[in-house]
């Protein structure tokens, strides 16, 4: 049997207003992107707590996308501009962890930018294909359930 | 000093002008204090000076048992009292509602303490009464305070992972750490929470992964570096590099230090629309 | 059965352990702390400190341990139960209060329901305790009644009679299968009475006085006067050889998961919080006076013994510097008045 090329999961935290439009400005604008995302749609980038992305890896992703609205455009005025100051410190300290902060990527994505999203899918999918599978915290010794291969491989693009 | 800080404590508790004093008392051996607790006048003989006086007394303004006897006076060392600063700030206490008795420190513990290395505030920002000579508060350079990080921050990432991997699964959750700590003041922390249960509850590398960097985080633009965390942890792990690490990104992104000026607005509740944003694509 | 060690032997003795099958857990020093901990070569093992920080328990009733496994599967539920968790090893050096700590707890653990993760895991143990050759001042196992060469809970005892030799007694007859197993690495006794170095620990309070004080006062300013320091962590109860609370947790996604044993402690304020908001042991005073009444009055009731081997750990690891055998000095001078 031929080895299978390893395919990572990227868990994309959205904001409603902007990156998750975009994306589906992809779909319907019958873009082809590669399929290892999976999309969680929040109302604001204000709103993610670190703790989902600790999450995330813990329940088997290989990469983290976080994408909102370009600074200036938050529907709330000021989310982005909090979250982008959480990023700043939370970052290093799992860079400081030896957590590879190529695994964790931030973006601005509008409504408009569908075209964007897709470039900054398929650039996260290379990078983290480059990286390999995150084995180091999903093999966390646990004594709770292997979960990493649970996620179910999406149904479809965009 | 003794002489002086009992005199003072003396004073407040028979003026009435507070109920209870927060001091040092002696410990179970020589080289350890104690918090005490001083409600009449007549027991402040039972307060100590000295280099073992390492905790920082503000936790026990978080604390409902401490907090019912009444308006306090606490005896604080100059970093202790940046604490004082930050819960201002975040609008724990009321500056009325507590007496602050500075005190001038050339550095606690022995071997003295790594915080106390690069210490800028052997006189304390904030008080309403100095015991002891005071002193000049030198200005230490910002690569010298966080210099301890340089061994560490240099590693390559497997070398990081497998330190801090090694170190937390020492963890026992048995949270001290956050105890301890005057800042975690949260009447429920987030690991109490089980619907949904962000972090793990068992003692496994995992659960103690996500429980140690929320920590750290949780004090992200606040800690004051009183390394309380890391003195109390049983298992000996160097909590206070995380809390450093945090507060080296918040001076440097932000310019801001915690509980040194208390017109600064708090790092993590406010922005810039000019934040550092390379790291976004 | 009376046998000599030599110190040179520890080295033939850890692979001749090896060689039987045994996993060897001994104390080890790293960086500030000596943890019991496995093993591969004699050379790792710590002789000079007075106690390890971590107790004896966690071999026995680890810090977190899986107790089932289970799958749903749409009308199906199948639970797997752990195997193997009981592994044929030797603690090897452990001191005679932790030894203590497991007869007293095999009470509660073979009391109304018998613990098959504890009892499978002592009968895989045996236990090789090294009498202390000295002591500090947080030390007061004579005050409740052992010794520092005290042998209840050994299956063999080691006590130094000099520089380099120790002299071997078995105390089970697990303690001598094993040194039969390993004959040739130790060698006769000294016929003469050997000179055992062993420390000597202050008494600091009569255990005696204090359980007819804790029947009558359930009640009393002490309680809160003397634990208004606390932070209400758990470290004490944590590194404590004989508290045993525990709590069980479910690790689990929606088709799978893992049922879960994890310490607990009494000093947690979230430990009797009711769902309903009422805290039971609201202040605490209160959780303190439970820590105490537990370990001298109610286990006293229950099982007969005293929940607490005197090794100190508590009051030595304390943020606080909360001293237990203070407070129970405290206690008998109350009991006296």
């Amino acid at each position: 049997m031929s080895e299978t090329k390893f395919e990572p999961k990227i868990i994309a935290f959205l904001c409603n207003w902007c990156t998750y439009a975009g994306a589906d400005l992809a779909g319907t604008g019958r873009k082809q992107y590669q399929a290892n995302v999976r999309i969680i749609k929040l109302p604001c980038t204000g709103g993610i707590d670190p703790l989902f992305l600790i999450k995330a890896f813990e329940r088997g992703a290989d990469g983290i996308l976080v994408s909102g609205c370009h600074p200036g455009d938050c529907h709330y005025n000021s989310g982005n501009y909090h979250a982008r100051r959480r990023w700043n410190v939370f970052r290093p300290l799992l860079e400081f962890c030896g957590i590879n902060p190529d695994r964790i990527q931030f973006s601005w994505i509008s409504a408009a930018e569908g075209g964007k999203w897709v470039e900054t899918i398929n650039s996260i999918v290379d990078t983290v294909r480059a990286l390999g599978p995150f084995e180091g915290y999903h093999k966390l010794n646990t004594i709770g359930p292997e979960i990493s291969g649970e996620a179910a491989a999406p149904s479809e693009t965009g | 000093m003794i002489e002086e800080l009992r005199k003072k404590a003396e004073e407040l508790l028979k003026n009435g002008t507070v109920k209870v004093v927060f001091g040092y008392g002696e410990g179970s051996t020589p080289e350890r204090t104690r918090p005490v607790f001083i409600t009449k006048p007549e027991d402040v003989n039972k307060l100590t000076w000295n280099k073992y006086c390492v905790y920082n007394l503000t936790t026990y303004l978080k604390r409902q048992e401490t907090r019912k006897l009444g308006k306090p006076a606490l005896i604080l060392k100059g970093c202790d009292a940046r604490t004082i600063i930050v819960l201002l700030k975040e609008c724990q206490i009321k500056r009325e509602d507590v007496y602050i008795i500075g005190v001038t420190c050339d550095g606690v513990g022995d071997p003295l303490a790594t915080k106390c290395e690069a210490c800028d505030v052997h006189t304390p920002l904030i008080y309403d009464d100095l015991v002891g000579e005071k002193r000049e508060n030198k200005e230490v350079p910002f690569e010298e305070r966080y210099a301890e990080l340089d061994e560490y921050e240099k590693l390559g990432e497997k070398e990081k992972w497998e330190f801090w991997q090694k170190q937390f699964e020492k963890c026992i959750k048995c949270y001290a750490c956050s105890n301890i700590c005057p800042l975690c003041f949260c009447d429920r922390c987030i690991v109490e929470k089980n619907q949904p249960q962000w972090i793990d509850p068992s003692a496994h590398p995992r659960g103690n992964l996500s429980w140690n960097v929320t920590r750290a985080y949780h004090l992200a633009g606040r800690c004051i570096n009183c390394e309380e965390c890391q003195r109390v942890c049983p298992v000996d792990i160097p909590l206070n590099l995380l809390n450093k690490k945090l507060a080296k990104e918040a001076e440097k992104s932000f310019n801001y230090r915690p509980g040194y000026n208390i017109d600064d607005e708090l790092a993590m509740s406010t922005y810039k629309e000019d934040d550092d944003q390379d790291f976004f694509k | 059965m009376e046998k000599l060690l030599n110190k040179n032997n520890f080295d033939s003795l850890i692979t001749g352990l090896k060689k039987q099958g045994y996993k060897t857990i001994a104390p080890r020093k790293d960086n500030r702390l000596v943890t019991l901990e496995e093993i591969q070569d004699a050379n790792e093992i710590s002789l000079d400190h007075v106690i390890t920080n971590n107790s004896i328990k966690e071999y026995f009733l680890p810090k977190t341990e899986k107790i089932l496994s289970y799958t749903i599967d749409k009308n199906k539920v199948e639970i797997e139960e752990p195997e193997g968790f009981a592994v044929k090893s030797v603690i090897f050096g452990s001191r005679p209060c932790d030894a203590f700590s497991l007869p007293v707890m095999d009470k509660v653990f073979n009391w109304d329901c018998v613990d098959k993760f504890w009892v499978e895991r002592r009968e895989a143990v045996t236990i090789v305790t090294i009498s202390c050759d000295k002591c500090d001042s947080y030390c007061f196992c004579t005050s409740v009644g052992l010794a520092p060469d005290a042998k209840q809970g050994s299956d063999v005892l080691l006590t130094k009679i000099s520089n380099d030799d120790y002299l071997v007694e078995t105390v089970t007859e697990k303690g001598e299968n094993l040194i039969k197993e390993l004959e040739s690495v130790f060698s006769d006794p000294p016929s003469d009475t050997p000179d055992r170095q062993v420390a000597t620990v202050e008494k600091k309070f009569d255990i005696s006085k204090i359980k007819p004080w804790l029947d009558e006062n359930f009640e009393h300013d002490v309680w809160d006067d003397f634990s208004n320091k606390c932070i209400g962590c758990g470290a004490c109860t944590f590194v404590c050889p004989t508290c045993h609370c525990f709590d069980i947790v479910d690790e689990c996604t929606m088709t799978k998961g893992d049922r879960v044993k994890n310490w607990d402690g009494c000093q947690f304020k979230m430990f009797t919080m009711h769902t309903s908001g009422h805290n039971p042991r609201s202040t605490q005073g209160m959780r303190w006076r439970q820590r105490i009444m537990h370990k001298f009055k109610y286990y006293v009731e229950k099982f007969d013994s005293t929940l607490c081997v005197g090794c100190g750990r508590c009051s030595r690891v304390c943020p606080a510097d909360m001293n237990i055998s203070e407070m129970l000095e405290i206690i008998e001078t109350e009991a006296g008045k």
